[in-house]
């Protein structure tokens, strides 16, 4: 079975299930769900590999009993060491070991040497691993730190651990706030339901209609990126925003229209990313879940330890008590940016692409925030002013490109040449009528794509006063019908089911 | 030390941390309610906290507390006289 939501066999297997999940006593739905879960992930590939989400969360169980156990601030420390070591020791040897070997390899290769130094390892990596691994990770220190109840059941765990939907791509969970909803009773509410579908609609839409088209451009450019200069770059890098941010997104609004016609809420992961003014407002609106998480559980502990108080002292020693603490905070940004990329993959395009870029980007903001002021006062340009909020806007979305420049190209390398191509004006002027339609898409593909943008633009615009399907239900039942019935028609017309049908994966599941 | 004089301590702090002399915190405060109190300025300011009144907050409050009358409350469970 594809292990995609958007297909077929996914859709008849959830039907049955959502129908047998309101059938069955209440008491065992949770229960019903992990079986479910169980089946899933083992008929989405190779079935042994659901050993290692297993082996997580009774890694997991065992950390959580002893320190359920004992009071002894020695060994819950212990406890939570052996867990952590244990989770990050296999996302490392999964991950991160070949990223390791590959690095010494390229810094011996340009040493001289002949032959690869180091041999990487040919290990198969669970679907999720990121995903899962954090949303474990993260429940345990909380019970570490006291503010999540200690899960006795270990099945029960497990269903956090695995719950299906969410495996594959997150949501990365908190049990503290998303854990014990699994095991309250549900009994069915239509509104619910009806809401949780018409939001997996809404996420098909974004999948199959518009990701799909940009990976055509995308693919087109990207794959071929040598014969490519100017014009034709920027234009496939902007699709690849799109083209993310609806795949990833989109599969998010399956996951969590899904888990609401289970009765289940789940978090937000975005929230119209490219809306934002700035680099930090947008990492507050894009992968909610994975920044709320680096916040926790990487930032706020790492600017706590004894070591960075000590320095976060002693620089405001030095250079006074404002520039004091700002380096401090930049340092302990550093190593939070450093993580996130890393988390994104074992890659240096990922470590800095979605890590070290917006670091720079950030910390070079805050210290030019005074330049910027001053320059507004003499130009007198109104702080709040749309126009000045659009351009923000616009810069903000530009800065992003870039990053994902580095998350698409095959390697650091390639993102290095297309950024060189890029802005190589000699040759911009290479992209004429047809040629923009050689990226891939004929004239009709190009219209539809360009009037899903614009449906897609005038929903999220829509999104900022409020929820849509609120509004929506508040209209006549032909008006609600219509605009359902026009959606859903739309994406199974108009989605895109050619012969890379299999590549509507989600691109985040690889991580 | 009374409720009243923890208040009074965290305006201070809170002026301070914050750069803005009108603040004025109550039980109800929260980050909503004080320009530039974001998840960075979060951590500089449960610093100063500590500072100010010698006392720890776990890592658990830090994440969990959610306005100004549960630091307030923290801190009195901690700070004796």
């Amino acid at each position: 079975m594809q292990a995609t939501f958007t297909s077929f066999y996914f859709l008849c297997f959830y039907a049955c299930i959502l129908l047998i999940y309101y059938l069955i006593p209440k008491k065992t739905q949770w229960f019903f769900l992990l079986s479910v879960s169980v089946a899933y992930y083992l008929l989405t590939g190779n079935g042994l590999l659901i050993a290692y989400p297993a082996a997580s969360c009774l890694a997991a169980y065992a950390g959580i009993r002893v320190m359920a156990g004992t009071e002894d601030a020695g060994k819950r420390r212990l406890a939570l060491f052996g867990v952590a070591a244990a989770l990050l020791g296999i996302l490392a040897v999964l991950k991160y070991v070949n990223f390791a070997v590959n690095t010494v390899n390229g810094i011996a290769g340009m040493l001289g040497a002949d032959e690869e130094v180091l041999h990487g390892l040919r290990l198969l990596a669970p679907l999720g691993v990121s995903f899962y691994t954090f949303s474990i990770l993260g429940y345990v220190i909380d019970v570490y730190n006291k503010i999540a109840v200690p899960q006795k059941n270990f099945f029960r765990l497990a269903l956090y651990g695995m719950y299906f939907p969410v495996i594959l791509s997150g949501p990365i969970l908190r049990y503290r706030e998303d854990g014990e909803q699994f095991f309250l009773p549900h009994s069915f509410n239509y509104r619910q339901v009806t809401f949780g579908l018409q939001r997996m609609v809404w996420g098909f839409f974004k999948v199959l209609v518009i990701s799909e088209r940009m990976n055509i451009v995308v693919n087109t450019v990207y794959d071929n990126y040598a014969s490519y200069a100017g014009l034709p770059i920027w234009i496939a890098t902007v699709c690849f925003a799109f083209q993310l941010y609806t795949n990833f997104s989109g599969s998010m609004d399956i996951v969590l229209g899904m888990s609401q016609t289970f009765g289940l809420k789940m978090p937000e992961n975005f929230q119209t990313p490219f809306f934002a003014e700035n680099i930090s407002e947008y990492w507050r609106k894009w992968h909610i879940s994975l920044g709320v998480w680096m916040k926790e559980y990487v930032f706020y502990p790492l600017l706590r330890t004894g070591t960075f108080t000590k320095l976060g002292k002693r620089l405001r020693e030095r250079f006074g008590k404002k520039r004091g603490k700002q380096l401090t905070t930049f340092l302990g940004m550093f190593v939070l940016w450093l993580t996130v990329g890393i988390w994104h993959g074992g890659d240096w395009k990922f470590v800095i692409g979605s890590g070290l870029l917006h670091w720079f980007y950030i910390v070079s903001g805050e210290l030019l925030q005074p330049f910027f002021e001053k320059f507004m006062v003499k130009f007198h340009i109104a702080p709040k002013s749309r126009w000045l909020g659009g351009f923000r806007i616009l810069r903000t979305f530009f800065l992003v490109n870039i990053g994902f420049v580095f998350f698409r190209a095959e390697s650091l390398s390639a993102a290095v040449h297309m950024l060189k191509a890029a802005v190589s004006f000699r040759r911009i002027g290479t992209l004429t009528g047809s040629a923009a339609f050689a990226l891939g898409l004929d004239w009709i593909e190009a219209v539809i794509a360009a009037v899903s943008l614009l449906i897609l633009l005038a929903v999220s615009l829509l999104q900022q006063k409020g929820s849509v399907r609120e509004r929506i239900e508040k209209k006549k039942l032909p008006v609600r019908f219509a605009i359902w019935y026009a959606l859903l028609f739309y994406t199974i017309l108009l989605g895109y089911y050619g012969p890379e049908y299999s590549a509507a994966e989600f691109i985040y599941q690889g991580f | 030390m009374s409720r009243e004089e923890v208040f009074a301590a965290l305006n201070e702090v809170f002026q301070d941390v914050f750069d803005d002399t009108s603040i004025k915190v109550k039980d109800e405060t929260t980050s909503e309610d004080i320009d530039g109190w974001d998840s960075l300025e979060h951590i500089n300011l449960i610093a100063a906290v500590e500072q100010e009144f010698g006392m720890k907050f776990s890592m658990g409050q830090v994440v969990t507390m959610k306005n100004v009358g549960e630091m307030a409350d923290i801190i009195l469970s901690q700070v004796k006289d």
